[in-house]
């Protein structure tokens, strides 16, 4: 299984190709090209061979949690999750080395490198 | 919103060598963040390119993307020595690119503003056939500063 710092680079990737799909529409109302068909379909293929890659228990909390929220996965800044603006508890915030979600929202939590 | 004071001379390179799609991107990137983060962000602008081009005709690239790798907006400007080809809108070689990268979430819709504002000046840059007006950093802001003041003339 790869390291967990491994499979938050795979879920990074994942989470940005989700944005890029989910502004596709806003990116074409100021004029820019965009191929529904092969294009979109690249990047749905690049999507299914990323969630191949993440371990099934990370991929579907992912997807679990990304049917609630367009952004699933959220930044820890200051001890609090920026999905929710909740308070971590102090147990959360001693493993920015591992994948952990919100005990509140669920979002899969990350730590900035400085 | 004035787009030159989201300029820094810093991340605007006038004199780019790369002759090749993904070396300006890498270029443009490597401005502004380094190691995994540019690897993401640099991953996330290709995949984007599959969707179609940025490249928005006359000579003029946009790339952009929302990435978890920034916190906050950030701007690269590139302008390549002899123009590439980025599979534009128009089939044209493309040699000034303007690289804006947003983060996920973006509660003032600044990086939509910030593209339909580059939208703007560039068609003012085409216009005024302005591309390689400018030789240094100063000189691109200062011509960027002119052109929005212009543009809000006009309203």
């Amino acid at each position: 299984m790869p390291k967990e710092i491994d499979i938050m680079r795979l879920l990074k990737r994942l989470f940005d190709l989700d944005n890029l799909i989910a502004d596709k529409e806003a990116d074409k109302k100021m004029g820019f090209k965009i191929d529904e068909e092969v294009g979109l379909m690249s990047l749905k293929k690049e999507r299914a061979s990323l969630l191949k890659e993440i371990p099934i228990e990370y991929a579907e909390i992912y997807e679990r949690i990304k049917k609630r929220y367009p952004l699933a996965i959220a930044e820890v800044k200051n001890g609090f999750c920026f999905g929710c603006f909740q308070q971590l508890p102090t147990e959360i915030l001693t493993k920015s080395n591992e994948i952990v979600s919100c005990p509140n929202c669920g979002r899969i939590l990350f730590w900035r490198e400085e | 919103m004035n787009f030159a004071s989201l300029l820094s001379r810093e991340r605007i390179n006038l004199e780019l060598k790369s002759t090749k799609k993904e070396e300006v991107l890498k270029d443009l990137v490597y401005m502004i963040k380094s190691k995994t983060d540019a690897e993401l962000i640099y991953s996330t602008l290709l995949k984007r390119e599959e969707l179609g081009s940025t490249g928005i005709g006359k000579s003029i690239a946009i790339p952009h993307c929302r990435s978890l790798a920034v916190s906050k907006l950030e701007i690269a400007v590139g302008r390549t020595v002899k123009p590439i080809n980025f599979n534009a809108i128009d089939k044209k070689p493309v040699s000034l690119f303007f690289l804006i990268i947003a983060p996920p979430q973006d509660p003032g819709n600044q990086y939509l503003i910030t593209l339909g504002k580059i939208v703007q000046i560039s068609k003012e840059i085409t216009k005024g056939n302005l591309i390689s007006k400018t030789k240094t950093p100063d000189e691109f802001i200062s011509l960027i500063n002119e052109i929005e003041k212009g543009i809000s003339k006009k309203r």
